[in-house]
């Protein structure tokens, strides 16, 4: 828990898109179907719309702050609550205010825009209640607890990244693939995004991948599909740690993409029991120390097998498989 | 020492990571050697504006020329400020394509190993051969060579206006540590931080990392958006800006290049952020500084 020098206002502080609207030239206005945002998952995907020559899109919010806010006999002057969209990796921040709505000061409704030449991946978004306490001007009094997604990426409004496949051949494809042509597949953490590289040239996988068979080719599927996600996640978190900035202190920085995403994710399993930031560090220390490093593997491995579901899938495949059997026996 | 690549191609392009490594050698990362610039242009990807004007590569090779012969006699870290401003003129790109790393390393390594080179070799200590970390040919938007430049201009410039950025860059603080905060993405932040330097209140390096740090502090409790608001985006002056390189005459050297038409920030904004800056400034425990509580003599 942190400390403030001045009183919060407690209670939940929630943000909605209620509409998404692509702009573009010729003033083209498209508004997005709601299946392209989604409330549950808290993600917008303008991906999701046919249409790709869209320059900026406004989104229509509205943000639910509770009803002490504004009491008369508050300690908050000049509220104000702004939502702010933000991305690290293209330093990008923008920020709105809203204006109160219905329901009596609950309700704060207004519209934020995004421009796409501004932003490369995800961008999140958050809401705040702003108001002058003890006569400071702009003290954070309250903040949404989770994020908005804005995801220009995704095909549709998943909060979970889905994994980047792209199918080629090995033998004659980029230079630095060749040399594994006799593997079914490779993961490249350099880029924008971790992709994995399906090779073609490595006869039936792709079918078996992209196919839906018979019960037992679905199982070996859903079971490479699990063995692929944990190498994507082991070799993310190895990229994400090896490659970070540190400070003239020693401490290390959270990277501020996707980079910094799978470490915020991993850490906890990784390093149990501490905050985040303290997390980094001590994987930090152990992996640049003299010690302690291969004692961390298989904690890696264990956050890595949860995430790409393994156990489940196994489970479900070992079940499968005994139902299989028992149907042969009988 | 690293000389200039013997093949540049006609277009700019783009280098992966996974690409780029292979061609960090010891002997280019200690000056020893060249890129090897024939190998390295087989392994690139055309930019995704390939079609520009903005994608040529000359322009942008005759820049660093400049900026090299230019401060030949100078110390290196002085041409920051110079290149900063007319690097960003010239490549005219959005943020989203600045995002991309790979469009760094293939300046780094294919068009001015030389000048990463003559900037970036130092000596960690004392009787160590002299050495270019590799992050300053591939690595973080804000260690990267040519693209914590970039950022840097991104980040300080006051919409068309590249004055800001001249000041920032004249302190490597402001590029090395204020670059990697969240705050300076709040324009009126930046620019209230660019005229405390301007004006002399902050002046050596170590007084840009307190000024910096005792802001970001600050920014836990309390909201600059809300206290100096900035004007709304408007993604319309920069397209236009990048169109019309198309038509734009070289980038000037004597004078400041001209940016995207965008609305400057609002002026009382800044004031607001400039008496609260400089109060907090006041306060801060500064390394070295007499007068500041937290004296660490360990610094010479």
């Amino acid at each position: 828990m942190r400390a403030y020098p001045y009183q919060r206002l407690p209670g939940v502080v929630s943000l909605r898109v209620t509409s998404v609207e692509l702009r573009g030239p010729d003033d083209i206005r498209d508004p997005l179907d709601t299946s392209a945002f989604s409330a549950v998952e808290q993600v917008v995907a303008p991906g999701s719309s046919e249409r790709d020559d869209w320059e900026w899109l406004r989104m229509k919010v509205s943000a639910t702050v509770p009803g002490r806010a504004t009491a008369p006999d508050g300690p908050w002057t000049d509220l104000a609550v702004v939502v702010v969209l933000s991305e690290g990796a293209t330093n990008t921040r923008i920020t709105t205010a809203l204006t109160p709505g219905a329901e009596g000061g609950r309700q704060w409704v207004g519209q934020l825009d995004l421009w796409r030449a501004d932003h490369l991946d995800r961008a999140t978004m958050s809401v705040h209640v702003v108001a002058t306490v003890d006569g400071v001007a702009g003290r954070e009094i309250a903040a949404s607890t989770k994020d908005w997604i804005v995801d220009l990426k995704a095909e549709a409004p998943l909060r979970g990244r889905e994994l980047d496949v792209v199918e080629v051949g090995f033998r004659e494809g980029p230079e630095w693939l060749r040399g594994f042509h006799e593997i079914p597949w490779a993961v490249d953490t350099s880029g924008d995004l971790p992709v994995v590289h399906l090779n073609t040239d490595f006869e039936g996988v792709s079918d078996l991948i992209g196919g839906n068979g018979t019960s037992v080719d679905n199982m070996v599927r859903d079971l490479l599909l699990a063995q692929m996600c944990t190498d994507v996640w082991t070799a993310v978190f190895h990229t994400a740690i090896g490659d970070l900035e540190i400070e003239d202190d020693g401490t290390p920085l959270f990277p501020r993409d996707w980079r910094g995403e799978v470490l915020r994710e991993m850490l906890p399993d990784v390093v149990p029991g501490l905050p985040v930031e303290d997390a980094l560090g001590e994987v930090h220390r152990r992996r640049t120390g003299t010690s302690g490093w291969t004692d961390l593997q298989p904690r890696i491995h264990y956050a890595a097998t949860r995430r790409a579901d393994v156990p489940k899938v196994l489970s479900t495949s070992i079940r499968g498989l005994e139902g299989i059997h028992r149907g042969t026996d009988a | 020492m690293t000389d200039k690549p013997n093949h540049l191609p006609e277009r700019l392009a783009l280098l992966a990571d996974l690409n780029a490594a292979r061609y960090l050698t010891d002997g280019l990362l200690s000056g020893k050697e060249n890129a090897q610039a024939i190998a390295l242009n087989k392994v690139t990807e055309p930019l995704p504006h390939d079609g520009e004007s903005r994608a040529e590569l000359a322009p942008v090779r005759d820049l660093i020329d400049d900026a090299m012969y230019k401060f030949r006699d100078d110390r290196p870290t002085n041409a920051d400020a110079w290149l900063a401003p007319r690097l960003h003129a010239a490549l005219r790109l959005t943020r989203r394509e600045a995002a991309d790393r790979r469009i760094w390393n293939y300046l780094a390594l294919g068009v001015a190993p030389d000048y990463v080179v003559w900037r970036h070799l130092v000596a960690k200590s004392q009787g160590d051969a002299p050495k270019v970390a590799a992050a300053r040919f591939r690595g973080p938007a804000y260690t990267q060579a040519f693209s914590r430049l970039w950022w840097a201009a991104e980040l300080y410039r006051d919409g068309p206006d590249y004055g800001p950025v001249v000041t920032a860059c004249g302190n490597q603080e402001m590029l090395n540590t204020a670059l990697r905060m969240d705050v300076i993405e709040h324009r009126p932040t930046a620019q209230a931080m660019v005229r405390l330097i301007g004006r002399g209140t902050v002046t050596s390096t170590r007084e840009a990392i307190a000024m910096a740090a005792a802001i970001n502090a600050s920014a836990a409790t309390l909201m600059y958006d809300v206290v100096a608001p900035d004007a709304e985006r408007d993604g319309k002056p920069l397209r236009q800006w990048i169109e019309e390189a198309e038509s734009a005459p070289a980038v000037p050297r004597r004078d400041l290049p001209t940016g995207p038409y965008e609305e400057k920030t609002p002026e009382r904004s800044v004031d607001v952020l400039v008496d609260h800056f400089a109060e907090l400034f006041a306060e801060a425990p500064v390394r070295g500084r007499t007068d500041a509580e937290e004296e660490t003599g360990a610094e010479v």
